[in-house]
């Protein structure tokens, strides 16, 4: 026999203010789930893949195998070059850098994903129902999904960045260089990292609350994020041939992803013609702001059946 | 508990070129069971997903308590809802996701494992929302719907793919949430189950309101007076007797059927004829057979 108990459960005490419940909420659905665990075993992969490569790399840069190669040769003087060059404080520092930040183009992917997973699980598991009949004001419920998608962001950065910071010293002792990581080159380049962990994530989750289809979304965003970059650069490359103004190449900064490259890489040398790393953020923000603002109307607007 | 009456004024939704509710005016009251009746595409879950802020009506008010839905303080401490069998994430536990709930409410976590065993699911609860029956995942959402032990139980087709055991079980709670004073508003394609469950109801057909009432209402509505079934060796005398005030029909295997008079004013002709009667049965429509004639050639696909 059923026994209905009726005595009403009281607000837990000490409860959070709104917004705060909503973000643990938030959060509390990523961790129930599998995802959580798998994209961080993915970010782990990722990153230690990508140090690899990064680490050998690096390695030839400083040591090219000239013995292997005719010593006058172009090849053999253009490498003795760059060998030279990055030997300098300021080759060094960009190399530590580049190894801080190891994991950073499959690591924004993951954490796009993320983000457009966040909101595209509860149309695919039509779960949008209880979520919004829980909370009518669907604006705090993005708002609500862009801090968490945001916090796992933040959360794959500090995993990448942990393992770059465990590998970056064991590497370049083994190099014989000597180079500090807590110069302001490296630690810039590691917080621009976070930043672009953060913007991806909540990009993720504005394309999402636009498409709401979860695999038309990942299609998309994946598509946008790996060739889009290369499609847009070809395309401004061509607008630039017949129109030969060097403002032209600088304007590809309006793609995302070249954006997110102009902002993380130092002294505007992300491209020939690139702006200032400040307009890569900005575009980036923009880009954000422009994709969560247009999901957040729409979702408000929309009928969720 | 006594503000939770429902009132629907004027509501109006269109897809595309469909009417899919039109002008559809009804209440609810608290304590009672109340169905919400209509054919397929009557409009009947577009009704209830804008009583609920789902979906933006184009015209008219949905009101609980006196308030729309949005206006509600954690509005799931006065309404709760089942509005779909599958509404909970594969990879999921139920348990999580009734704690994914009582969170996001501001409720404590433990009322989780409290709303699992009300519903009988609590060893369930802690395996992932995939491997439910249709029948666990209906238990599911009624366990979410009564998370906030609301005072107004909304619930769409909520028999569907319950075996005969778990239909008891709900017609029991639910008359029992009832009888506490709440509010149940519950849509059905089941009239039998309605007839057994439902204290009023509302039918629909085509975005309008065809009918309400409590069932007796709406069932003498289409009554007539009813229909009397009669056996008797003079059905001549009889057929005579009841000449002008009634109409009389041969059924094929020897009764008489008799509309038109009650069977007491059946039974009286008979007496004052001197007829012999062996069967005198009144007979009544079932809310089926007046829900079918009430809804006639509005149940199209449209």
């Amino acid at each position: 026999m059923t026994t209905v108990q009726t005595a009403a459960p009281q607000r837990q005490r000490g409860s959070r203010p709104g917004a705060l419940r909503l973000i643990s909420a938030e959060i509390m659905k990523i961790r129930t789930t599998n995802t959580w665990w798998l994209f961080l075993l993915g970010m782990i992969v990722v990153t230690a893949l990508a140090f690899t490569v990064n680490a050998v790399g690096h390695h030839y840069t400083l040591h090219p195998p000239l013995d292997q190669i005719n010593q006058n040769s172009d090849a053999a003087r253009q490498a003795r070059a760059q060998a030279a060059a990055a030997n300098t404080p300021a080759g060094l520092a960009k190399i530590a850098a580049d190894l801080m930040t190891s994991g950073q183009f499959f690591g924004l992917l993951l954490a796009m994903i993320l983000g457009i997973l966040v909101v595209t699980n509860e149309f695919f598991h039509q779960t949008a129902t209880t979520t919004f009949m829980t909370n009518p004001h669907r604006t705090s419920v993005i708002l609500a999904k862009a801090v968490a998608a945001l916090l796992f962001g933040v959360l794959f950065w500090l995993v990448a960045t942990v393992l770059d910071l465990i590998a970056t010293p064991v590497f370049l002792n083994s190099e014989h260089v000597s180079v500090s990581i807590s110069q302001w080159t490296v630690v810039q380049s590691v917080l621009l990292n976070l930043v672009a962990f953060a913007m991806w994530a909540i990009l993720g989750l504005g394309l999402g609350t636009l498409l709401r289809s979860q695999i038309g979304s990942v299609v998309t965003g994946t598509v946008l994020y790996l060739i889009g970059s290369a499609a847009v650069a070809l395309i401004f490359q061509l607008i630039h041939n017949i129109y030969p103004h060097d403002w032209v190449l600088t304007a590809e900064v309006i793609a995302p992803a070249i954006a997110s490259a102009v902002m993380i890489t130092p002294g505007g040398q992300a491209f020939d013609h690139a702006p200032a790393q400040w307009v890569g953020a900005v575009v980036l923000i923009a880009w954000t702001v422009l994709a969560g603002g247009v999901g957040t109307w729409l979702t408000r607007r929309r009928d969720i059946s | 508990m006594s503000d939770g009456q429902i009132v629907v004024s004027g509501l109006t939704k269109h897809y595309k070129l469909v009417k899919a509710v039109d002008n559809l005016s009804f209440t609810v009251q608290p304590g009672r069971v109340t169905g919400f009746l209509g054919p397929n595409g009557a409009g009947k879950t577009t009704t209830l997903r804008m009583l609920l802020n789902l979906v933006r009506p184009a015209a008219g008010t949905a009101t609980i308590g006196g308030r729309r839905y949005a206006d509600l303080p954690d509005p799931i401490r006065h309404v709760g809802a089942v509005l779909e069998a599958s509404s909970a994430h594969k990879g999921r536990t139920g348990r999580n996701h009734l704690r994914v709930i009582c969170r996001s409410a501001g409720i404590p976590l433990t009322r989780a494992d409290e709303v699992l065993e009300l519903v009988g699911i609590t060893a369930a609860g802690r395996r992932k929302f995939k491997g439910y029956s249709l029948g666990m995942r209906q238990r599911l959402g009624i366990a979410a719907a009564l998370i906030g032990d609301p005072g107004v139980l909304i619930l769409d087709e909520p028999a569907n793919g319950l075996d005969p055991e778990g239909i008891r079980w709900m017609r029991d709670l639910l008359k029992m949430l009832a009888s506490q004073g709440r509010t149940i508003l519950v849509s059905s394609h089941l009239l039998s189950e309605m007839e057994l469950l439902a204290d009023d109801i509302v039918i629909i057909a085509a975005g309008q309101l065809v009918q309400q009432g409590t069932v007796r209402q709406v069932v003498d509505s289409m009554a007539h007076g009813g229909r009397v079934r009669v056996r008797t060796p003079q059905a001549e005398e009889l057929t005579t007797a009841l000449k002008g005030t009634a109409e009389v029909q041969a059924t094929g295997d020897g009764a008489l059927l008799i509309t038109g008079v009650e069977a007491p004013a059946v039974g009286a002709a008979a007496l004052r004829a001197g007829v012999e009667l062996h069967e005198l049965v009144g007979e009544r429509p079932d809310l089926e057979a007046v829900f079918l004639e009430l809804t006639k050639g509005k149940a199209g696909i449209r």
